[in-house]
């Protein structure tokens, strides 16, 4: 199912939701909180068995292809994109949201680093993948926020592989962690829609590498429709325990040493579990 | 002046694509629920693999269209221009993803030259809008011969690309192959008492006025590429002549009026005047009819030419 023991990702796991909290501590700016939430998700992705890439070759033809549509999670993509190789985290960490950095605030695309997409304005990138996908033989997942959803945009792709064109190699992985930037999100009967308007639809524990890794089997099993995955999440997931899955902390880094501490406590304790 | 007939510029263009078609593979089109009037049914229907429409979602078809050219496709998305407000993030976003990339917006429908539709669907901004999306190269061509010359150039070169057209049957008066070379400006007529600059079919409308106003009288500059601008084509000739007058079938503002007091106001400030339309919202009517309502036909390119020059 995955490249590397499942032990093993939950050591990366663990090391870039520490890098995550450091980066954004120093930098002092970052979308922390949904970073977290999507650690698992986006692990599973890049190290699923069936998941090509060449972090020597970003611009690789045959390489399978990972869109960030909720672009304000880019630090996530930073992180693991260092530890996959493509260029050494000292080069994130020194220029991370610095003038020119290829490390900008929202992802700019840069095949040579292994982004795919710019993105930042929400209910795009979502489209981007899905035309390419359209495009291509090769496997496209994106990475979806659930507040992103609210966009009518959004909505429309649902219809996508009903009225255009069934994209069977695109994976839409959505972060329902129901929390958004101002509010909580509940987007309702949303995976019974998309079941209707010929999408794959699968409702998987985000946070599980064992529920993610059979599910991205699943998807790329399906040759004739894409697939819909709700990622069920908690937005901070491994940070500070009294603000992982509550409202007021998106685009919120660390605080001062006692914030900073309590992320770190938060880390450990959610990997003794 | 010699013409060959009338073709409407969306019609120039969808015939076009079926060649381009032919010669380039990997040349995708989509449309957003308006292919009868983009004339982008015609590529459907020779190449119907590689058309794609997600109905009618502007959004989705640029975001689409965006996608798609990051894969390495040649990628044409056509729209009636009016509706590519509903996609103006989307067109942001595409030019955010760099310009190592294949893809051309083709709007038709455009200025008043719609016609009895009214002001809901008369496009009178798209110059403006798109002028200020970086990375855009914006393209006026003139004529349906033009469009063929527009089309091959566009689809050699990577690059992001509006195409401006629009919905009347104009004349064809360019030769065949038709001059086309992006970001050049091309001096059409020479006089010595004034410069007319036009983009589009209004390039026809200023060469017929030039005739009216006799021989010497008028310099005409042809724009077929708005961004980037010819400065240098522009500048010599307001220096010879000391008077410019724009003429476009749009807003006076963001559009070519306000493109050439940019670059006249830094190198060579010159009096100028305007064949525009003012800041309004504008009428049902007959094409003709509302271009002399809104003083953008070749009469009120005459009758400027001679109050300003006197």
């Amino acid at each position: 199912m995955f490249k590397i023991p499942i032990e093993e990702l939950t050591k990366k796991a663990y090391n870039i939701r520490k890098n995550l909290i450091e980066l954004m501590y120093r930098s002092g700016s970052g979308h922390l909180d949904t970073s977290l939430s999507l650690v698992e998700i986006w692990i599973s992705t890049v190290y699923s068995d069936f998941f090509k890439f060449d972090p020597n070759n970003g611009a690789w033809e045959e390489r399978d292809r990972i869109f960030l549509s909720e672009g304000h999670a880019c630090p996530l993509q930073y992180c693991v994109n260092a530890e996959l190789g493509y260029y050494p985290i000292d080069d994130l960490f020194n220029t991370f949201r610095q003038p020119e950095s290829p490390f900008q605030g929202h992802t700019k695309r840069s095949l040579k680093h292994g982004f795919e997409n710019s993105n930042g304005s929400l209910s795009i990138g979502l489209w981007h993948a899905y035309g390419h996908a359209l495009a291509t033989d090769r496997y496209v997942f994106c990475v979806a926020g659930d507040g992103e959803f609210q966009e009518p945009s959004s909505q429309s792709l649902l219809f996508a592989p009903f009225n255009m064109k069934p994209a069977p190699n695109f994976t839409l992985l959505l972060n329902y962690n129901r929390l958004a930037q101002d509010n909580m999100v509940d987007l309702g009967p949303i995976a019974d829609v998309a079941a209707l308007y010929n999408w794959q639809v699968l409702q998987v524990d985000g946070h599980s590498f064992q529920a993610l890794g059979e599910a991205f089997q699943q998807a790329i099993k399906d040759t004739e429709r894409p697939s819909f995955i709700v990622c069920n999440t908690t937005k901070g997931k491994g940070g500070a325990i009294e603000f992982a899955g509550k409202l007021g902390h998106h685009g919120v880094p660390p605080k001062g040493e006692e914030e900073y501490k309590a992320y770190l406590a938060g880390l450990e304790a959610g990997r003794q579990k | 002046m010699e013409t060959y007939g009338n073709e409407s510029l969306r019609e120039a263009f969808g015939k076009a694509l079926i060649d381009a078609g032919k010669i380039w593979n990997n040349l995708v089109v989509l449309d957003a629920g308006t292919k009868n009037s983009t004339y982008s049914q015609k590529f459907q229907e020779v190449f119907p693999d590689r058309f794609y429409t997600p109905g009618i979602n502007e959004p989705g078809m640029v975001g689409a269209a965006t996608g798609m050219a990051m894969a390495g496709k040649r990628v044409v998305a056509c729209d009636m221009s009016v509706f590519l407000h509903h996609a103006y993030a989307q067109i942001r976003a595409a030019a955010r993803q760099g310009s190592d990339m294949h893809m051309i917006i083709a709007a038709t429908h455009t200025g008043v030259a719609v016609g009895p539709d009214g002001g809901s669907a008369h496009d009178l901004t798209d110059l403006a809008r798109m002028r200020l999306v970086a990375g855009f190269n914006v393209i006026t061509p003139w004529d349906g011969r033009q469009i063929r010359s527009v089309l091959q150039v566009i689809l050699e070169e990577k690059g992001l690309y509006y195409v401006r057209l629009n919905r009347p049957k104009v004349p064809l008066f360019l030769p065949e192959p038709a001059p086309f070379e992006l970001g050049k400006a091309y001096k059409l007529s020479e006089g010595e008492r004034v410069t007319i600059i036009a983009v589009g079919d209004k390039v026809y409308n200023a060469l017929i006025a030039s005739e009216e106003l006799g021989k010497g009288f008028a310099d005409v500059i042809g724009v077929s590429t708005l961004e980037p601008l010819d400065s240098d084509t522009i500048i010599a000739s307001a220096k010879k002549t000391g008077k410019v007058i724009t003429v476009e079938d749009h807003l006076y503002i963001g559009g070519l009026f306000e493109a050439v007091a940019g670059v006249l106001v830094q190198h060579h400030p010159t009096p100028m005047r305007r064949i525009a339309l003012d800041r309004i919202f504008t009428t049902s009517g007959d094409p003709d009819e509302l271009a002399e309502i809104y003083g953008v036909n070749t009469a009120a390119i005459v009758r400027m030419c001679k109050e300003f020059v006197g």
